[in-house]
């Protein structure tokens, strides 16, 4: 009996590509994830990162409670703050839930590349990638396990302060949406910040040099991306035949792009979704960034509100599509509705595309270290 | 008996240095083939080309079936491949190791289980199952690399300096291992500068000095080829005037070229003839009269046969890099 070889349809050769690519990524991930959560250290780690971050609410939330029983103290009402809009109790959950944002996006702007950057130098410097090489495993499954692995520390550092993020919910003033969107985001600055380290590392032969490069990439996208930013707006004022002239402001200004790898500015999104009606200084520097409108408007207050007391000054009194400075709001458009995603989602999409074209270039860096090692002394 | 490793030509270039010069190379089913030569010979090169560590600059080569250029992949799974050099991971323990190289292979947890029981067994650490593998030995971490390359039961190993490094205990310890492999089925290449580990082990050699392959075959194959080259060792019985006598009878004879006399009063002859032409110098010198207590052709171990192969000296090539740095080639030196 003559039985008829089935040849794989294309459909079946790439289930099987996926296939093995993934059994690839979980060994990877099993073998790093035991020795990177074996005796207590791991363990330790959380604990102390769980209490650090304890103190540290409960800083802010003493903080928040000592200003505000000073702003609302008799004499002492200060309407310019906006306090009078917001329930007392929500500036507290919105200080808590921007402090722990802030915190999570630093922890995770240092630990990221910790974690990631000897992901593919160790395997040469410690002489284990020779044998990784020559098993089928393929390149791709070895630093995207590598990277999932890393990340997986990460995002159980993220996950395990859920419950102290909780504590906003018994002030207020955030809602669960608005700590979905955060979480979201910070998953993408790791995945984005990962991959910079994991780039390096396949390309350079020292982990040290690959930690080195690594920081100082993350320093020049955060802080070189907000110079340059600064300096170009500068730049851009001083071309503008007032000095204030928005118009000019609107052309010459800097891209937007420019800050979309600086995870501060799409913090500042996320807490200014959480003001109501977009006062809120958070919103003012995320509107100069995104170009909405500027600190230093002087165009009239546009058209539709009924009085210029009703529209704060650099509050965002704009149509919410982003129309010209200075159209008409549309009929019908609430100028105290919620100012949310302006900015961070862009951000978002961003770091995940370049933890994307990293992660691949990472795999096509892949090769023993002598191959490696000679091209390099060329 | 099929074929199993083929080199045609193959070649590495690194930076327009040669490290490997179209090295032709056929292992058969079944052998343990010993690659020599002294450091920085192109012996780890070879071997990491084969492994698919390393694409040819020229020519190809073939594992079982497959060509190391267009089938890395193919290769990969037929071949156990263990580096001269080779690193543990920090945190794991022997059978994780195990296991996470049955993952790399794509193995059902059941056969990982299983696979690592048995191989466990194979290179005496199954009382180290738990251990952590940077807490083992020297040559148990050889072994466990050793297990590392079986754990997908390839039907070729490429061994790369697997000895070196290993207390002599640990040495038989791992050639036993690697004659048990070799009853299990498997075509072993193992390169070793090390000549009488090699000899007391493999079924052919390949000699290779500057990236080019100075001789191949199997080990008897090989040593008939050079018997015609061969050193005879006559002990006279009696004193000097004997020695000189007979001396002076071999030194007329055709096929000697020269003949010294050892500090212990042996002579050693240069013979140029082969065995049946030793047997009439031999028959000849008795009749002459001469007492002749032993006459024997000097032993052709490996070691001689690799001084005498490398003792022509190749076609010049650019010298190559060398592998890693050491110590100069000890005894390949001597013969230059």
């Amino acid at each position: 009996m003559t039985a008829a070889v089935a040849r794989p349809t294309r459909f079946g050769r790439l289930r099987g590509g996926f296939s093995t690519l993934g059994s690839g990524i979980g060994a990877v991930v099993a073998k790093e994830l035991r020795g990177r959560m074996r005796g207590r250290r791991a363990f330790a780690i959380v604990t102390v990162y769980l209490v650090l971050l304890s103190v540290f609410t409960w800083g802010i939330y003493e903080f928040q409670r000592q200003i505000n029983a000073w702003r609302f103290a008799p004499g002492a009402f200060d309407p310019s703050f906006g306090g009078s809009l917001v329930p007392l109790s929500a500036t507290v959950g919105q200080a808590i839930f921007s402090g722990l944002l802030v915190l999570e996006t630093l922890l995770i702007l240092v630990l990221a590349p910790a974690l990631t950057s000897g992901a593919i130098s160790l395997e040469r410097e410690k002489q284990t990638l020779d044998l990784l090489v020559t098993t089928p495993l393929s390149r791709l499954a070895l630093v995207v396990g590598k990277l999932v692995s890393a990340l997986t520390y990460v995002v159980l550092l993220i996950l395990a302060s859920i419950p102290l993020s909780a504590i906003v919910f018994t002030f207020g003033g955030v809602g669960p949406e608005d700590i979905a969107r955060a979480y979201l985001f910070l998953f993408a600055v790791a995945f984005g910040t990962g991959s910079i380290a994991l780039f390096w590392s396949a390309l350079l032969k020292r982990t040290q040099a690959a930690t080195v490069i690594t920081y100082l990439t993350v320093l020049g996208l955060t802080l070189g991306a907000t110079v340059v930013y600064v300096f170009w707006f500068a730049m851009a004022q001083q071309a503008s035949p007032g000095l204030f002239d928005d118009r000019t402001l609107t052309t010459r200004r800097p891209p937007e792009a420019v800050m979309w790898f600086n995870p501060f500015i799409g913090d500042l999104d996320l807490i200014c979704g959480t003001s109501i009606a977009g006062i809120d200084p958070t919103c003012e520097m995320v509107n100069v960034v995104t170009g909405r409108s500027s600190p230093f408007a002087t165009e009239p207050v546009p058209v539709g509100i009924e009085a210029a007391g009703d529209c704060p000054p650099n509050a965002r009194c704009l149509p919410a599509d982003g129309g010209a400075i200075g159209a008409p709001v549309k009929p019908g458009v609430d100028p105290f509705e919620l100012l949310r995603d302006t900015f961070w989602p862009r951000s978002a999409i961003a770091f995940t595309s370049l933890g994307l074209i990293l992660t691949l270039l990472s795999s096509r860096l892949v090769t023993p270290a002598v191959r490696r090692y000679r091209r390099f002394r060329r | 008996m099929s074929t199993v490793i083929r080199a045609d030509g193959l070649t590495k270039r690194y930076n327009g240095t040669l490290a490997v010069a179209g090295v032709d190379l056929l292992v058969d089913e079944g052998e343990i083939h010993g690659l020599v030569g002294p450091n920085g010979a192109g012996k780890t090169t070879l071997l990491k080309m084969l492994a698919t560590l390393l694409p040819p600059t020229a020519g190809d080569a073939e594992v079982a079936g497959a060509s190391v250029r267009r089938e890395p992949d193919s290769v990969r799974h037929v071949i156990g491949y263990m580096p001269d050099s080779f690193g543990v991971y920090d945190d794991m323990k022997v059978w994780e190791y195990l296991d996470f190289f049955g993952r790399c292979y794509g193995l059902p947890a059941a056969r990982r289980r299983r696979m690592i029981g048995d191989l466990l067994e194979l290179v005496d650490l199954a009382d180290k199952r738990e251990a952590y593998v940077q807490s083992l030995s020297r040559g148990m971490q050889q072994r466990l690399c050793l297990a590392h390359t079986l754990v997908h039961d390839p039907s070729v190993l490429l061994l790369d300096e697997p000895a070196s490094g290993l207390d002599p205990r640990a040495r038989v310890e791992l050639r036993e291992l690697l004659r048990e492999l070799r009853t299990l089925g498997k075509t072993i290449l193992i390169s070793s500068h090390i000549l009488p580990e090699l000899e007391e082990l493999c079924t052919s050699v390949a000699i290779i000095d500057r990236g080019q392959l100075l001789a191949s075959g199997r080990m008897d194959e090989i040593e008939a080829r050079l018997r015609a080259g061969a050193v005879l060792r006559a002990r006279i019985v009696g004193q000097e005037p004997e020695r000189a006598a007979a001396s002076a009878f071999f030194i007329a004879q055709p096929d000697v070229a020269s003949v010294d006399t050892l500090p212990d009063g042996t002579l050693e002859l240069a013979f140029t003839g082969d065995e049946a032409a030793g047997a009439g110098l031999l028959a000849r010198a008795i009749r002459a009269g001469h007492r002749i207590a032993t006459f024997s052709r000097a032993a052709s171990d490996l070691e001689e046969l690799f001084l005498q192969v490398t003792a022509v000296e190749p076609a010049p090539v650019p010298s190559p890099r060398p592998e890693r740095p050491g110590p100069p080639a000890g005894w390949g030196a001597g013969v230059r």
